[in-house]
């Protein structure tokens, strides 16, 4: 034992300085040899990774955000159904901003693995001068600090990210560039234009045809003629119809000269100019155009085509983001979200879900411990290979969970046989496994144990699962409490108590029971609503301002969007709106939730 | 090469133009945008210097803010009056937020509110000014502090979070605002409000561990023993600190010290003093280990306590030995006051930047700021507080913090001397600069004459001074102050205040040349409304609005109804249309845009407010051909279309919501509106100017309002002004 010590006492001072650490560092640096790409290098970018899509297996997303909850309770919880989670996720999706935005295709090849790491730096840009694709965004300054911890350059960022649009901006777009006259047009010069010999030729002869043109068109107007003069006379002004109104067509050839002639036509009060862009030009032009106005989102189509599974860590707040910012408005539903991403991402997976698998693991909601768990439980050796070389030393850390969620995507494949380990078979056989892990959204995931190996030990002990029938929502107890001091003054206070409870605390001021015996929540409610009738110690609690509520309330913060910083009065508000509508579908069905003892944030270690 | 190749090489687009007859309207609406793009452009023109001499502007971050702040002390202390100026996150909430010129007052408040509630401050430009007899000039000190609202202090769960613009984001990018060093250094701070949470907080907390000492330092701490290597380490900790413990007392029994470690442990358990008592240092155990520690010396050493000290660089984890009872609580009580004083110093030290603002009102200076209102509001609600509900609250409040506050804008526009250097043109501040302070905007020397009227503007950075000192950038906080401060030396100067013939200071604040400014703010510049500070009421017999343009129209607000909802291509004409077949030709004075979803309609006579509400409920309820036939049913189409009272408007206003679109707001803030249609309306009219009369106002307004629908309108979109350039609203606001 003091041997060893010893050993790595020496060792550790001596490898700093031997020339291998040197190599070590690079490997390391290798290891996060992510690329980082801003509208600089993005069109470049995106031929490359497009192969690389097409060609791997899987394809792991990231964000990082500016901010994701506001107050503890309204991060996802695990009381939280899947409706509930998903109205929270919808809420932080809809105020915050992705600033950047991870993917990485990567293959599971034996035990190796193919990654093709890309860090995109994005900023909602206004490019097109409409609004869009966001007015305005939340920031927590927490999440920035954190940032610029890592060395995050935000000014880059700002200056050089790259914009995009949603397909329902696009289409809104499209409707709204109906005048083709692009606004930087419009914009006079600062000072009154200054003339060339040339120019002013250009523009009186431009003003003279114009003026023939337009007198002609009200000559015509007045006196009808034949057919072939009125022909004839069109060809030789060069008048045109455009929709039901006479134009004039005229060619230039440059910026100047557009500019010119705008000018000019300030003169004539009744004239509109339009731009029309010649014919050959106009396919090059649209590619670029879409270029620039779908922006990054062309990543999102490419990995929306290939019909890859996506990998993602708590997949539903990520896409929630992905789904607002890149394809439409995040719909009122969690069915209609689910319907709507399918439609988008054939396969998503969402590496919590894996490793929620594997029972202990469930309590890791951390990707670097998550993967030391399984460094150390499962001695599977899984090297990471990035092909792409990357110039130049600095650091490039950024967008690094990437590659975590490759790993640890990977080796969780590894343990639960999801991916065949032989190299020639192909991912099409191992699809069917991986289906069961497609898709699931509920912050809840019930285990399907049947497709587990024998020797993976799963404790499932520690989770029930109970009907949100069963919790009841108290808030109003005197000042700070712990759960476990409340739970005591609960236990003595009545009978509906003296069942097997649990007590947590949801957020400082509001706590959750959980009523084991089915019914005794309704009891408790009831005695609640009586103001502790028959039952001393409750009413002096509700006379110090003791306030319950069932879990239906709790859903209907999340939908009305009473989103008070404090879950307590937040409930307090629903009741209030609740009690202006008549009591409804108090019979619908109430959906369950696993209910993990050691789960739930434990306020009392804040 | 043909040519439109080579031009699309270099990205020129081949294009043929196509001149299209059209209505006069469109052409009108042309011509209007034009010219508000051509106001909106006005800060690009401003020269730069190369005879200027060039040293940096001060710029303050944490790292040396402490000093800043010490000389910033002094230099106030001397000032005249102090320049101050705002960056920061963005202007709006959402379009419709911006400011229309159907805006009343307490709405122009509102909107001011909620602009300085979401959005965050990030740089903050302070310039005390003060005249130097014997140099016959001012000397300024411009400082640029960068702020970010970081939170240094835990408070309730709720996080720190603020707006941003993407427009305003990326004005600031585009002037070279400099982000990281914002986030990474930006002085934090604290309002008073905020601290005085804390400090009750921190009682609070206090107080309830007086009452209950023995859960003193860690609540939760029955870690149960079930690990093995738990029980084993817990062991071993007891048997040495009862080594430590015996030892102790076998010392001051006057017996050799026997207490030895072996090697390993003398790094982990060293002996000190602490507090005059013999204590265990821990150091190198981890936080579990800790916790183990803490257990066992609960449950098994009545003498000794567990305590927690903060050292300098880390908290410090200490085993104490008291030697009674009463000696216990003492030492609990020492520790007690030893951790609130160091929280208190926390938050203290948390305050940040907010020792400016205190400076700044402590020394109940003059604030000269320009086009303020957004500013001061910013300041009250970063530093002092939340802001009241009512204009004249929050002014009334301001006064008792800032006592003296002057905008240039309102000098400027008031004072027909600096209208007639200004030649009536855009009050901006690089305008105003530029044009009254040529000599400092761009180190012109101009003749003799005209150079003495000139006010002298020495700038010092730490140790440097200039005469012509011109180095900072436009929209830098600093540097803005600094041009704020020139502008308002020159106008006093203008309005007949002489500096030069007093021997020492001259006092602005009372000066009768100054009175009738003071305390004056813009609340709202497109309506040129002018709020009293003193009175909170809006200034009517203005001085201010000689310089201001008369407006063509007089808003009735009891007249008014707010439509939203309706068809989304539905434009102004045609709703005009709609209503003039149903309520006669002449039964509406004017339609103007909110945004894309919603629009005013004035009706001409108060009644047909009322008339058309009924009308509308009447025709959503029957669904007979008659009703689907009606003019109306145009505008109530999709079944969405929603009308209300203007004080509904207001409602919807001061919801702390912010949905982009006018319609989703309205959804959103959720009111049940058709029970809110009968109610009366509470104010009858705005007062404004009036040179036009009725009918010619009529026709102006149809104009204006029209005009918009007529070109293709962008997604958020509202009535031009001749202020605000709406297509481009970040340039717009953030020139003021």
């Amino acid at each position: 034992m003091l041997l060893q010590r010893r050993l790595l006492c020496t060792q550790v001072p001596k490898r700093s300085i031997h020339p291998t650490h040197h190599q070590n560092s690079n490997l390391n640096n290798k290891k996060w040899a992510i690329k980082q790409v801003t509208k600089s290098n993005f069109a470049e970018t995106l031929e490359e990774i497009k192969t690389h899509i097409f060609n791997s297996d899987f394809i792991a997303v990231s964000l990082q955000k500016t901010g994701a909850f506001s107050s503890p309770w309204q991060k996802v919880l695990p009381f939280d159904t899947a409706e509930v989670a998903y109205l929270k996720a919808k809420y932080a999706a809809e105020r915050f901003q992705v600033l950047q935005f991870a993917v990485c295709p990567f293959s599971v090849k034996s035990s190796k693995i193919i990654a093709h790491p890309y860090n995109f730096h994005l900023f909602p840009r206004d490019e097109l001068k409409m609004g869009m694709p966001s007015y305005s965004f939340f920031c927590q300054s927490s999440y920035l600090t954190a940032m610029a911890q890592e060395g995050f350059d935000f000014n880059a960022c700002i200056y050089d990210g790259i914009s995009y649009l949603s397909r329902a901006q696009e289409l809104a777009a499209k409707d709204r560039t109906g005048n083709p006259l692009p606004r930087s047009y419009m914009k006079p010069s600062q000072s009154p234009t200054v003339y060339s010999v040339a120019d002013s030729m250009f523009v009186d002869r431009i003003k003279s045809r114009i003026k023939i043109w337009k007198r002609t068109c009200q000559d015509s107007e007045k006196k009808t003629e034949d057919d072939l003069i009125s022909t004839l006379r069109k060809i030789v002004s060069g008048g045109e119809v455009f929709g039901s109104r006479p134009s004039l067509s005229i060619d230039i050839c440059s910026e100047r000269q557009v500019q010119l002639i705008l000018e000019t036509l300030q003169e004539f009060t009744d004239l509109v100019p339009l731009l029309v862009p010649a014919k050959k030009e106009l396919q090059l032009m649209e590619e670029e155009h879409n270029m620039q106005v779908r922006g990054f989102r062309e990543v999102v189509d490419l990995i929306s085509t290939s019909q890859k599974p996506v990998v993602a860590h708590n997949a539903i707040n990520e896409f929630a983001f992905i789904h607002s910012k890149f394809i439409a408005p995040l719909p009122s539903t969690v069915d209609e979200f689910r319907s709507s991403l399918c439609s988008v991402f054939s396969h998503i997976v969402d590496v919590n879900h894996l490793m929620r698998e594997i029972g202990p693991l469930n309590k890791v909601n951390n990707l670097p411990a998550a993967i030391l768990y399984l460094k150390r439980r499962f001695t599977r050796p899984l090297h990471m290979e990035i092909p792409q070389h990357i110039d130049g030393d600095e650091v490039r850390v950024h967008g690094r969970d990437v590659l975590r969620i490759s790993e640890l995507f990977a080796k969780l494949c590894l343990i639960l046989r999801i991916v065949p380990e032989s190299p020639e078979a192909d991912y099409s056989t191992s699809s069917s496994t991986l289906e069961c892990y497609a898709n699931v959204f509920n912050p809840c995931f019930i285990s399907s144990s049947d497709l587990l190996d024998d020797d993976v030990n799963i404790s499932t002990e520690k989770t029930r699962r109970i009907s949100v029938a069963n919790l009841v929502f108290l808030w109003g107890f005197r000042g700070m409490m712990s759960a476990r001091k409340l739970k005591s003054l609960l236990k003595g206070s009545h009978e509906v108590f003296s069942g097997e409870i649990d007590v947590r605390l949801a957020d400082r001021n509001c706590a959750i029971v959980v009523f084991w015996a089915p019914g005794f929540a309704e009891r408790f409610l009831k005695v609640m609503n009586s103001g502790g009738t028959n039952c001393e110690p409750i009413k002096d609690m509700i006379s110090e301002g003791l306030r319950a509520a069932c879990y239906r309330t709790y859903k209907r913060v999340c939908e009305l969007s009473i989103w008070e910083p404090s879950l307590a009065d937040a409930l307090e508000k629903a009741l209030e709106e609740a009690s202006d509508l008549p009591e409804a579908n108090s019979e619908e069905e109430l959906p369950a939730i696993c209910w993990d003892n050691d789960e739930l944030t434990n306020l009392d270690d804040l | 090469m043909n040519s439109s190749s080579k031009f699309y090489g270099t990205k020129i687009p081949v294009v043929r133009m196509l001149v299209v007859m059209k209505n006069l309207f469109t052409i009108r609406a042309f011509h209007k945008s034009l010219i508000s793009l051509s106001s909106s452009t006005r800060h690009f023109c401003c020269s730069s210097s190369s005879s200027a001499s060039t040293f940096a502007i001060k710029n303050v971050t944490k790292s040396n803010f402490e000093s800043a702040l010490n000389d910033l002390r002094l230099y106030v202390k001397d000032a005249d009056f102090v320049a101050v100026d705002l960056e920061m996150t963005g202007v709006t909430s959402a379009p419709w937020r911006e400011s229309f010129e159907l805006d009343r007052f307490d709405i122009q408040y509102l909107k001011v509110k909620d602009s300085a509630e979401k959005f965050a401050a990030v740089q903050f430009g302070v310039c005390p000014f003060r005249w130097e007899p014997h140099r016959q000039s001012f000397v300024a000190h411009p400082h640029n502090f960068y702020i970010f609202p970081r939170q240094e202090i835990k408070g309730d769960d709720t996080s720190y979070e603020f707006l941003c613009q993407t427009t305003s984001i990326n004005f600031l990018a585009k002037y070279q605002f400099d982000f990281n060093l914002c986030i990474r250094e930006g002085v934090s701070y604290l309002s008073r409000s905020q601290e005085k949470e804390a400090l009750g907080r921190l009682n609070a907390r206090y107080k309830d561990r007086l009452l209950d000492s023995s859960s003193c330092w860690r609540e939760g701490v029955d870690t149960k023993l079930v690990r093995v290597a738990d029980i084993l380490f817990s062991e071993r900790l007891k048997n040495k600190i009862a080594e430590w413990h015996d030892g102790l007392l076998g010392d001051r029994n006057g017996a050799s010290q026997t207490w030895k470690t072996s090697n390993d442990s003398k790094q982990q358990l060293k002996t000190i003093f602490f507090k005059m008592r013999p204590a265990l240092d821990l150091t190198g155990f981890t936080s579990h280990q800790l916790r183990l520690i803490q257990l066992v010396v609960k449950n098994h050493f009545e003498d000794l306590v567990y305590a927690c000290v903060a050292g300098e660089s880390s908290s410090q984890q200490l085993i104490v030995y008291a030697d009674s009872a009463s000696d216990r609580d003492l030492l609990m009580k020492e520790l007690k006051d030893c951790l609130c004083k160091e929280a208190e110093m926390k938050i203290k030290a948390a305050i940040g930047f907010r020792h400016v603002i205190d400076l700044l009102s402590s020394e109940k200076k003059l604030i000269v700021g320009h086009n303020s209102f957004l500013d001061i509001a910013h300041i009250y609600r970063k530093f002092i507080g939340p802001l009241p509900s009512t204009a004249k609250e929050c002014v009334i409040s301001i006064q008792k913090f800032f006592p003296y506050i002057v905008d240039t804008k309102v000098l400027l526009n008031a004072s027909t001397v600096c209208q007639k250097i200004l030649k009536k043109s855009s009050t901006s501040l690089s305008k105003a600069f530029a044009l009254l302070c040529p000599q400092i905007a761009s180190g012109v020397k101009t003749s003799g004459l005209a150079d003495k009227r000139l006010v002298k503007v020495e700038v010092q950075v730490d140790n440097k001074r200039s005469l012509n000192w011109n180095s900072g950038a436009k929209h830098e906080a600093g540097y803005d102050a600094f041009m704020t401060g020139c502008v308002f030396a020159q106008a006093c100067s203008h309005l007949g205040v002489d500096f030069t013939l007093n021997p020492s200071s001259v006092d602005l604040s009372h000066h009768e040349k100054l009175q009738e400014y003071i305390n004056l703010l813009y609340l709202s510049w497109i309506n040129g409304d002018i709020i009293d500070l003193k009175t909170g009421e809006r200034k009517t017999d203005s001085i201010c609005s000689k310089g201001f343009k008369a407006h063509h129209s007089k808003i009735l607000f009891s007249n008014t109804v707010l439509l939203w909802g309706f068809p989304a291509k539905l434009k102004a004409s045609e709703i005009r249309e709609c209503f003039c077949k149903v309520f006669g030709s002449s039964s509406i004075t004017f339609i103007y845009h909110l945004d894309k979803t919603a629009v005013f309609i004035q009706f001409s006579k108060e009644e047909l407010v009322s008339d058309f509400l009924v009308l509308k409920e009447t025709l959503e309820r029957s669904n007979d051909p008659i009703s689907v036939l009606h003019p109306l049913s145009k505008v109530l189409q999709g079944g969405r279309t929603r009308a209300a009272s203007y004080e509904v408007y207001k409602q919807i206003c001061s919801s702390t919501i912010s949905k982009v679109f006018f319609a989703d707001q309205a959804e959103a803030v959720g009111i049940e509106w058709n029970a809110k249609l009968s109610k009366p309306v509470l104010e009858v009219e705005r007062q404004v100017d009036f040179e036009a009369s009725e009918n010619q106002l009529d026709t102006d307004a149809r104009n204006e309002t029209e005009i918009v629908s007529g070109i293709d309108p962008p997604l958020y979109m509202h009535s031009p002004t001749d202020e605000l350039d709406s297509l481009c609203p970040a340039e717009a606001q953030m020139s003021k």
